[in-house]
């Protein structure tokens, strides 16, 4: 079965290849056995790939192997123009990463949408760029250079969603902890890419991997057989074992899946956008280089190549508005977002730094980045440009040259983790640093490793050192996470971030405080002492309501309307949440007008209420000063208001309205036109669904009690502009509720508009008192007497009166389940009448204990003759011109329904005292007389 | 041999492994171990084709590879290895397994409850002996552990923290010194270690503030924590493992229905999930919902079937069992149970796969009414 024969450079590993493969399936059952095909292909991928005009490098991400291999060849062959996997669009921003301190991502966004279900907006697609990968070192290679172009071939962000399958899919799971904590929370919920993604197509393969290779997780693996084994490699052996894992993976897929058909059409996407830029631009495919995911480069459509003809089409973009931009990234976020195991990118970045110092290598680096460039010492001699060579045959038989212990690197772990568990709180001993050490090579060696890695020194030191788990206090592997490299989180350079972002820094100087650091830092803002920094405290409630909580936090100071604080103190921590406000920068060019936007945008929704509507009036004052926006935003209000066919925000928009008008009538001469048009419109309003909600079930008492309250409390104001106070008295006496908290409501409301008096309310109430067949239902009534505060508060003294016989009269069992009730009721509904009622109560009671004994109710004292005691009548010019002229007098009684008869004028004692003691003192009145006349 | 026995120990049941093992075994040992580190894993984990061996070995605790590996090698080096975790998650199993593989001997235990006292640690004394001769090496009774340091073996302490923080503390010269001195004789008195000595301790994370372990004794010890199995994958494996066993043990020939088992597994994994979000003890079931535990209920429903039963395992008699075994307190566990039964084996019966939750939901129902 020997193919040694067979051409080409890989012929005799091919059939060393197929020979095993015989033997195998001679060990199997029976039947077609894919395994030859299998292993002949990879050999054949590798092959082809290597053959290939135009150099293909595969990578894969977050690789340290790939990078290093990536600048020595970048060194040697020095190619004039560099195609790189990712999306074209991004092109312009990775000049900009030269501002920024690694890792950041580039980032597409849209909220505008074309052609895409409005329900994925808005649309969010990132790519983190790490400082220890390949991609990273061809881009400073490319920029730095002179005379090198950067080419992105991979489809562009709209294609990327362009090619989402429409139907909700399944949520993508990886084998890494969920990462927690704000720096994994970096991305949002962005779509990720990455270049060289190269992983297991299918959980089984993956699973068989871990358990083989007798690790935990993917990151493991592959560090352990892969990473370690060609970080020293020269660049042959590096692009062959590449191309050969990517062939093997692909390979090892499900065979139809909608996943491989979109790989596919990168591929397809990727070689025809190579074609044509070589086409236009007449390069030299011998001067250039494709670097890609070795996925990628093991590709078999039949686009693959430059020679190939086969045609593709690329479908135009959507006229989605796509906003470009950076923002921070984090290490833990990568890891996160691309189910990667937790440390396993910032472990890449410490064997990265390593590497480089080992190795000799100077790695490109953009100019300008924030950070120290890495020294290095030697060049390392090139690997000649040859013909392609056999270095897959060694790579697999034989075990990587071994790299012996470093025992001075893991002392060194050992002594820094002890140190730093001791600094949390930790009961770590030098004797601890002497376990993990000792551990640390038992489990390598229990594990068939030469020298312990990273993996199995968190192992050891979490046996060594931990032994409780407190709450809130770091794990072992958490620190030596932090110990390997820990956590780094990027930074977008000033010069790159959008206008928006800048001019917020710009115009928060005046607090002298650095707000591109991560850490929370307090202002004081002296208003009175320093007028200058009014504009910082305005810009700094803005950002309140724009960003999330805890980015800027009043410590002291708020902001409502009538008020106006002196001193603000705040907690701002802007710099760590640099993305809200770049993806802010995304929506407007300054802040306030994207305010003004989502302003206009909450009240022109279809679901917008008018309650919503007057707090957008209100933000819009408090935030924007108010003017034409506000007044906008208030006509909307006004508009909303008589479209509404409930009346479920009447509480929300009488305690807005009321603000408002309290507002505009504290600082203007007049109130707005559309506060105008909002009382009128609502006193119309609110007149009409008063019988209806008076009797709908659904319609709460607290609802109606704020109508009413509206309708009252806006009155005087409503009639003066042309409203009418018979369309409320239709209203109630329209009314007929049957809920009997309603009905007290309804008695209340006629009382205050005098349809009913207050003595045939007290009868009515005490009626109910005496029914004992009403008696549960009686705290349902106080209920609503209570609501009747809002609309009436005139009536407080009969409310409580009411509620006094109440508590006087009513069995326990009634009394006592209500009494909570009212309580929680009180406070969560009514908070402001509550002083109104204690008031009253406080009027009415006695004040000291004594006091109660000897006390009668007011309600009880006062005379039960409903007779008017007679009007005291006198003698004089006026009863004389009255008693002159009865028909006057009776009609007028007639016409006010009076008929009271005549009583004849008496003059009394006090009469005559009166007239002598005016007679004997003429003086007196004359003088008085003239002090009134002049 | 095994046949004589209630329950082997793990050197006797898997005597004939082990020896295997050992004359295939040419890796390094450290001490005076039977086996070395890798021969340990495989003989607790089991072993892969890839191992290229000539039998297979079986596996016979499962979970986390690195918890087994990290136990070896803590074994291994200075330090004790205690093994820590909720109340049935095969910490004392693993304990033998280990004991078992290192050097045939996994009996030397020591009980650790309120009673326990230093002399069970160390040594005491045979008194009618002492009476008769006087104290002499002949008339000490050594404890488990101080034999197991005279032989070079493991000693293993059943959950530590059940016995008091100063009973305990006498571990702490046994670990760092490595000698018991006994003042009592004068001549001979030290009884030193040889090596291969080590001990393991388990205990459980319940307990947790009963006896806490002194600063000192932690020091000494390598902390490895076992948590409760959650993977139903490998929840399913552990259970068929040990039911099996069981059934053997019992000679007991009766078929477990794999719907059966799915039930069973599926039923944990939901009162797992209720008790996690509880938010009050009362809330939750006093039970630990462990791997053991679903053990207990799938040996008692067998039991039951076999004796009492027509010899065929019921969903009926499952649901019993299990209702048996979890309601510890009344009212609080019978009404998490109530709920639990109609708000969630009710709509999962009225499924379409539903069939079999039918006469679970039933036989659950049953025991509830006599219990309540």
């Amino acid at each position: 079965m020997s193919e040694a024969t067979l051409p080409g450079p890989f012929g005799a590993l091919r059939g060393q290849l197929l020979d095993a493969a015989a033997a195998f399936a001679g060990d199997g059952p029976g039947g077609a056995d894919p395994v030859p095909g299998i292993l002949a292909g990879m050999v054949d991928d590798v092959d082809r790939a290597l053959r290939e005009e135009l150099e293909i490098f595969p990578v894969c991400h977050h690789s340290p192997a790939s990078a290093l291999a990536m600048t020595r060849r970048l060194r040697e062959k020095r190619p004039t123009v560099i195609y790189l996997e990712l999306c074209e669009d991004l092109r312009p921003l990775l000049d900009e990463l030269r501002n920024c301190r690694l890792p950041v991502a580039l980032q597409a966004f849209a909220t505008e949408l074309d052609d895409f279900p409005a329900t994925w907006a808005p649309l969010s697609v990132v790519a983190p760029v790490t400082e220890a990968s390949a991609e990273y070192q061809a881009i400073a290679y490319a920029l730095e250079t002179p005379g090198v172009e950067l080419v992105l071939v991979d489809r562009s962000t709209d294609h990327v969603f362009q090619w989402e399958p429409r139907t909700p899919a399944e949520p993508a799971t990886g084998d890494g902890p969920e990462g927690d904590g704000e720096e994994a929370a970096l991305h949002g919920d962005a779509v990720g890419i990455e270049i060289g993604d190269l992983r297991p197509r299918f959980a089984e393969l993956e699973a068989h991997l871990l358990h083989h290779g007798k690790v935990r997780h993917w990151s493991e693996w592959w560090d352990q057989y892969v990473e370690q084994p060609l970080v020293g490699a020269d660049y042959a052996t590096y692009r062959q074992v590449m191309v050969m894992i990517g062939s093997l993976f692909r390979r090892l897929r499900p065979a139809r899946d909608a996943r491989n058909d979109r790989d596919e059409d990168r591929e397809r996407y990727m070689w025809t956008r190579m074609r044509e830029h070589l086409a236009a631009s007449g390069a030299d495919p011998a001067r250039c280089l494709y670097v890609c995911g070795a996925f990628h480069a093991a590709s078999r459509v039949e686009q693959f190549g430059l020679r190939a003809q086969a045609p593709f089409e690329i479908t135009p973009r959507t006229a989605t508005r796509w906003q470009y931009g950076l923002i921070p990234s984090s290490h833990s976020a990568i890891e996160a977002q691309f189910g990667l195991a937790p440390g396993s990118v910032s472990i890449a970045a410490a064997t990265w730094a390593k590497a480089v110092k080992r190795s000799g290598v100077t790695p490109f680096r953009l100019k300008g980045q924030e950070g120290k460039p890495k020294a290095s010492r030697a060049r390392r001699p090139s690997d000649p440009d040859g013909p392609v060579a056999d270095r897959l045959s060694g790579f697999l038989s034989q075990p990587p040259a071994p790299d012996g212990l470093d025992e001075e690197e893991l002392l060194g772990w050992c002594v820094d983790i002890v140190r730093l568990a001791r600094r949390n709180g930790y009961l770590a001993s030098t004797a601890d640093a002497i376990a993990v050490f000792e551990t640390s090579i038992l489990l390598a060696n229990l594990r068939g490793r030469r020298r312990p890695t990273p993996y199995d020194f968190q192992d050891a030191a979490v046996t060594c050192i931990e032994k409780d788990t407190v709450p809130g206090r770091r794990d072992v592997r958490r620190l030596c996470e932090i110990l390997l490299g820990g956590d780094r989180v990027g930074q977008v350079g000033y010069e790159s971030l959008p206008p928006l972002a800048r001019d917020v820094l710009d115009r928060l100087e005046p607090l002298g405080l650095d707000l591109t650091r991560r850490t929370i830092q307090r202002a004081l803002l002296d208003l009175g002492a320093d007028p200058g920094l009014r504009p910082c405290s305005d810009l700094l409630w803005v950002l309140r309501r724009l960003l999330p909580d805890d980015a800027v936090r009043p410590i002291m100071g708020s902001r409502r309307l009538g008020e106006r604080p002196i001193q603000e103190s705040w907690d701002l921590a802007i710099g760590r949440h640099q993305r809200s406000i770049v993806e802010l920068g995304y929506e407007g060019v300054t802040i306030e007008q994207v305010l003004e936007q989502r302003l206009r945008r909450a009240v022109a929704d279809p679901k917008a209420t008018a309650a919503v509507a007057l707090e957008a009036v209100e933000d819009a004052i408090l935030y924007l000063g108010g003017g034409r926006v506000a007044d906008d935003l208030g006509a909307r209000a006004v508009a909303l208001l008589a479209a509404e066919r409930t009346v479920d925000d009447a509480p929300d928009v009488l305690r807005r309205i009321r603000r408002l008008l309290a507002h505009y009538r504290a600082t203007g001469p007049a109130l707005p036109e559309w506060c105008e048009r909002f009382v009128t419109a609502g006193y119309a309003h609110y007149c009409t669904l008063l019988p209806t909600a008076f009797v709908d079930e659904d319609t709460g008492v607290r609802q109606v009690a704020a109508m009413l309250g509206f309708l009252f409390g806006m009155e005087g104001l409503a009639l003066s502009l042309g409203c009418d106070h018979s369309q409320l008295e239709l209203a109630v006496r329209q009314s007929h509720p049957e809920a009997p908290a309603k009905v007290a409501l309804l008695w209340a409301t006629q009382t205050q508009l005098g349809l009913l008096a207050l003595d045939a309310l007290r009868s009515r109430y005490d009626d109910l008192l005496a029914n004992p067949l009403v008696v549960p239902s009686i705290p349902l009534y106080l209920s609503g007497f209570v609501q009747a505060l809002e609309p009436a508060p005139s009536l407080a003294p009969v409310i409580v009166e009411v509620m006094s016989k109440a508590f006087a009269r009513l069995p326990d069992p009634v009394l006592l389940p209500w009494l909570p009730r009212l309580i929680t009721t009180l406070r969560e509904q009514a908070p402001e009448l509550v002083p109104v009622l204690v008031r009253e109560a406080g009027r009415v009671f006695p004040a000291s204990l004594p006091a109660v004994d000897a006390w009668v109710p007011p309600w009880f004292a006062r005379p039960s003759a409903t007779v008017p005691p007679p009007i005291p009548t006198s003698a004089g010019a006026v009863a004389d011109l009255v008693a002159g002229h009865p028909a006057a007098c009776d009609a007028v009684a007639g016409l006010l329904g009076q008929d009271a008869g005549w009583r004849a004028a008496t003059g009394g004692a006090g009469q005559d005292q009166v007239t002598a003691l005016l007679a004997g003192h003429g003086d007196t009145g004359h003088a008085v007389a003239a002090l009134v006349t002049r | 041999m095994t046949d004589e026995m209630l329950r082997a120990p793990a050197e006797v049941k898997y005597a004939e492994e082990l020896d295997w093992l050992e004359s295939v075994d040419d890796g390094p040992k450290p001490f005076s171990w039977r086996l070395s580190p890798r021969m340990v894993r495989l003989f607790v984990l089991g072993s892969e084709r890839s191992d290229g061996l000539d039998r297979e070995i079986s596996q016979k605790w499962f979970g986390d590879r690195s918890f087994v590996e990290r136990s070896i090698v803590t074994l291994a080096s200075d330090r004790g290895l205690l093994l820590i975790g909720d109340p049935g998650t095969g910490k004392s199993w693993l304990a033998e397994l280990l004991s078992a593989a290192i050097c045939r001997n996994s009996t030397m235990v020591v009980q650790g409850t309120a009673g326990t006292t230093e002399d069970h640690i160390k040594y005491s004394w045979n008194v009618s002996m002492v009476i008769a001769k006087g104290q002499s090496r002949e008339s000490m009774i050594p404890s488990p552990i101080m034999t197991a340091m005279e032989q070079g073996t493991i000693g293993r302490f059943e959950e530590l923290t059940r016995s008091t923080s100063d009973v305990q503390d006498a571990l702490i010269s046994i670990l760092s010194e490595k000698y018991v001195s006994i003042p009592e004789l004068d001549a001979d008195n030290i009884v030193f270690a040889k090596p291969g000595f080590s001990i393991i301790a388990t205990a459980n994370s319940r307990d947790r503030g009963v006896n806490d372990l002194s600063s000192a004794l932690k020091r000494r010890f390598n902390f490895v924590r076992i948590p409760v199995v959650t993977s139903k994958r490998s929840e399913e494996e552990i259970v068929k493992f040990r039911t099996t066993e069981l059934l053997r043990r019992h000679r007991i020939d009766l078929d477990v229905p794999p719907t059966l088992l799915d039930i069973l597994l599926q039923s944990f994994a939901d009162l797992r999930a209720a008790a996690a979000s509880a938010t009050s003890d009362d809330e939750k079931l006093e039970s630990a919902l462990s791997t053991a535990e679903q053990i207990g209920v799938l040996e008692d429903a067998i039991l039951h079937s076999q004796f009492f039963g027509d010899r065929t395992l019921r969903a009926e008699t499952l649901a019993g069992s299990l209702v048996g075994s979890l309601a510890r307190r009344s009212p609080e566990d019978l009404a998490i149970l109530n709920k639990f039964w109609h708000g969630v084996i009710e709509p999962r019966s009225k499924q379409d796969d539903g069939a079999p939750w039918q006469a679970f939901l039933e036989g659950g129902r049953q025991a509830l009414g006599t219990l309540s």
